[in-house]
């Protein structure tokens, strides 16, 4: 072994600690980017000569520049944001609905149905009196009023979940070609034996934030790509190297409401073509459309494009309809004139003028975007079970008593206000719970995240500590290099 | 486990957020006075509160309908209490003439007087409460003719509900009090009124035996009016104790729906003191370790 060779060990250490702390100092950069995973110099010994008789070293090299990365982590990381995404949306928009249910605070429909049949009891009092019998309108008015606010609030919030589709699928399809490109970079740089490793972890964050979005799986190939599928129906890709899909949504076929659509992959994909494309409502968001943004999103504005929605939201509005239509049937079937009836008991109904009594609400099969008044003349409220007594309120008395009746609903018997105020606590329930999980999700997510910093996350302390150790070891082998050259002059010195 | 700046920053933030979050739910019980504020509050407790709030409704109704019936009864008593006092003035004045008068003046003027007193019981018979009749029925006409004291009222019973399944009956239809002529006469069946014109007749010519059955007459029509004054007695007897129940009732309902609603301030109070000291030991904490750094140390 010469004198040169410690150069050369004196060398390979200068550069070699230059590149740590270059490495370093990426870490230091890059402690609070999104999805960066800490990296570092793995170093080794270089390979071994044989000099006078004994194996020694040369010096120092570097086998790999790793990053951090726990691969199981990441992929409970991306189920537990789809969850988390899915959670919270719903539990937003349900938030947003609850004060339209808020009878405990505010009074709502609950009161408006109370005060109605109220102001029958009052005209029962005093069946000729033109005070009481404008109040029955007036509070029929507000009823009315009542419902149509309810349905418009209710109806708006379906819309409104619709045209989120628009933004949330071109969001996804704008991911899933960020992912492609990325996939095809970091194919083509380990081809060359390159480092791919901020590349990917590009693609991991881009993962993470999809997955929020939609429900993913994912599979890492051998040549660094990953394969995205939908998880909600694995046949679909998504991804596949560096090839992608658009989702997209249309109303193709006329339909009321948005289809979400996903094309074939390709680079680019083939253009949107409803007609051929895979409609993917019903599988996008995954069981009970558990997943991600897209699955509240369609969890709460239904899956069915056309008639009545089939989400969340289209229950209360189904529940809201239901109570509309049963107030008007039976107001209406004890409002008019009936001698020969099976199916409601015959009675007698007629106005203040003796005339036999009609339809109070317009029409049969009502909701409540679709409730109105039939009577506009307050003399026209038939309150009398007699054409002869004008004053007589016994009919009145017989409508006041709806609301303590049991009425017939889909779900059971129960009276108009209980039916209501069960429909306020299933709101309640839902909203809280809602809230509920999405604490958990949030505890469960920063558990997760918290598991992945301790792995990944850069710690400045240790940076710091380490570039103080490079330093050091940088400041040694130049020291190495300097006594090299006052060996070299000693040698040299000799010859003199 | 390594723990990065990073995962303390974040972790702070977390709990801090926790924390804040603690402390706005307490400051909202504390502001509202209220422990539902909202229905996912409390679900069940919410559909309670509703329930109580639907039965606290129709029992204020109850009430407003029971208050508005006793009006109409204490008119109606008052009307009938008149009545009997003309009847029983009625009754005296032919009493003092039942063996008839040789002064025609007399006569003439107990006549008119007689005349005055069936017009008193008319005119009380035309009584109202706002625009509603009190002896007329359902067919809202005036039950009495000035003229000729015919009933043009009917009997239809106006009822009022004064409780979930209690109704109550609030009118006497004038013709069972006055003229006896009802088709049920649960009264009796003395035509007062009629009882009264031949009176008048039979004391202008001094006719002593058709004094005399008038005066009879009368006697059973004073009879007549107290079982009605009875009647009306014991419905005010009924709504007012239907009243003090729905009053029961309704404390009753307050009080559970205040077990459930109202805040109780010693246990907030206690809470909300610890958790001010909670969330500002984290506030201290987290200010001590995020400043530490190695950087401070480093040369």
């Amino acid at each position: 072994m010469s004198l040169n060779s410690i150069l050369e060990i004196g060398k390979s250490g200068l550069n070699i600690y230059q590149l740590a702390t270059e490495v370093t100092s990426q870490n230091i950069a890059n402690v609070n980017t999104p999805g960066y995973s800490r990296q570092q110099v793995v170093l080794e010994t270089a390979p071994t000569t044989t000099a006078n008789g004994f194996p020694l070293g040369t010096g120092v090299r570097i086998s790999a520049i790793e990053r951090y990365y726990d691969g199981l982590l990441q992929q409970q990381l991306v189920t537990a944001q789809s969850t988390q995404g899915n959670d919270t949306t719903k539990s937003n928009v349900l938030q947003q609905i609850e004060p339209t249910f808020n009878e405990v605070a505010n009074d709502g429909l609950g009161a408006a149905i109370s005060n109605f049949f109220g102001s029958w009891q009052d005209l029962s009092l005093n069946a000729a009196g033109s005070t009481e019998r404008q109040t029955v309108l007036s509070r029929a008015q507000i009823l009315v009023d009542n419902f149509h606010s309810v349905s418009t609030t209710l109806t708006n919030t379906i819309a409104t979940q619709d045209s989120a589709l628009v933004p949330l699928t071109s969001d996804i399809s704008e991911k899933l070609k960020n992912i492609a490109q990325l996939n095809g970079q970091i194919k083509i740089t380990q081809l060359v034996s390159g480092n791919a490793n901020e590349l990917k972890d590009q693609r991991d964050q881009l993962l993470r934030d999809l997955s929020t979005k939609v429900g993913i799986s994912y599979k890492e190939q051998s040549d660094g790509t990953v394969d995205v599928n939908l998880a909600g129906d694995p046949t679909k890709a998504l991804v596949t190297g560096d090839q992608y899909a658009t989702m997209y949504t249309d109303n193709a076929g006329g339909t009321t409401k948005n289809d979400i659509y996903l094309t074939a992959v390709g680079n680019p994909p083939p253009a949107n073509t409803p007609a051929t494309d895979a409609k993917i409502t019903t599988t996008v968001g995954g069981t009970n459309n558990s997943l991600g943004e897209l699955g509240a999103t369609l969890a709460l504005r239904g899956t069915n494009v056309v008639g009545i929605s089939n989400g969340i939201i289209g229950g209360y509005l189904a529940k809201v309809n239901e109570l509309a239509n049963q107030i008007v049937t039976q107001v209406n079937n004890n409002h008019n004139d009936v001698t020969a009836q099976t199916l409601i008991p015959p009675h007698r109904a007629y106005d203040i003028n003796g005339a036999a009594g009609g339809d109070f609400f317009v029409g049969t099969g009502v909701t409540a975007a679709t409730i109105s008044l039939n009577i506009t003349d307050a003399n026209k409220i038939a309150a009398s079970s007699s054409a002869t007594a004008p004053a007589d309120g016994s009919n009145a008395l017989v409508i006041a008593g709806i609301q303590n009746a049991s009425i017939p609903f889909a779900t059971g018997s129960a009276t108009l206000n209980s039916y209501y105020d069960s429909l306020v606590s299933k709101v309640g329930l839902d909203v809280q719970s809602s809230k509920n999980t999405v604490a958990q999700d949030n505890a469960f997510t920063q558990q997760l995240t918290t598991l992945q910093q301790s792995n990944s996350g850069v710690s400045l302390d240790e940076e710091l500590t380490n570039m103080v150790k490079y330093q050091r070891s940088y400041q040694a082998s130049a020291k190495l290099i300097t006594t090299a050259t006052d060996m070299m002059d000693t040698v040299l010195g000799l010859i003199q | 486990m390594r723990i990065t700046q990073n995962m303390t920053a974040n972790n702070s933030i977390y709990n801090l957020q926790q924390g804040r979050a603690k402390l706005d739910k307490l400051q909202e019980l504390a502001a509202s006075q209220t422990n539902i504020n909202r229905p996912s509050d409390d679900p069940i407790g919410a559909s309670l509160l509703l329930s109580i709030g639907d039965q606290l409704k129709a029992g204020d109704q109850y009430a407003s309908n029971i208050t508005k019936a006793t009006t109409f009864l204490n008119v109606t008593g008052t009307a009938l209490q008149g009545m009997a006092d003309t009847v029983a003035s009625a009754k005296k004045l032919v009493g003092g003439i039942t063996s008839g008068s040789s002064d025609q003046t007399v006569l003439d003027n107990i006549a008119a007087q007689l005349t005055i007193f069936k017009k008193t019981l008319v005119d009380m018979g035309n009584t109202q409460v706002g625009n509603q009749y009190v002896f007329g029925g359902g067919n809202g006409q005036k039950p009495f003719d000035a003229a000729t004291a015919a009933y043009s009222g009917d009997e239809t019973a106006l009822n009022v509900q004064i409780g979930q399944s209690a109704t109550q009956q609030m009118n006497i239809p004038g013709n069972q009090v006055l003229t006896g002529t009802g088709v049920t006469t649960p009264y009796g069946t003395t035509n007062i009124l009629q009882t009264l014109d031949d009176l008048i007749t039979a004391v202008k010519t001094n006719n002593v035996s058709g004094i005399q059955a008038g005066a009879n007459t009368l006697e059973a029509g004073a009879d007549q009016i107290t079982k009605a004054q009875t009647e009306v007695a014991s419905r005010q007897t009924r709504l007012d104790n239907t009243a003090t129940m729905n009053t029961n009732n309704k404390n009753t309902l307050e009080t559970i729906a205040g077990n459930v609603q109202n805040v109780d301030y010693a246990k907030l109070a206690v809470e909300l003191t610890n958790q001010q000291t909670a969330f500002q030991a984290s506030l201290s904490a987290t200010a001590k370790v995020t400043q530490m750094s190695l950087l401070d140390y480093l040369g």
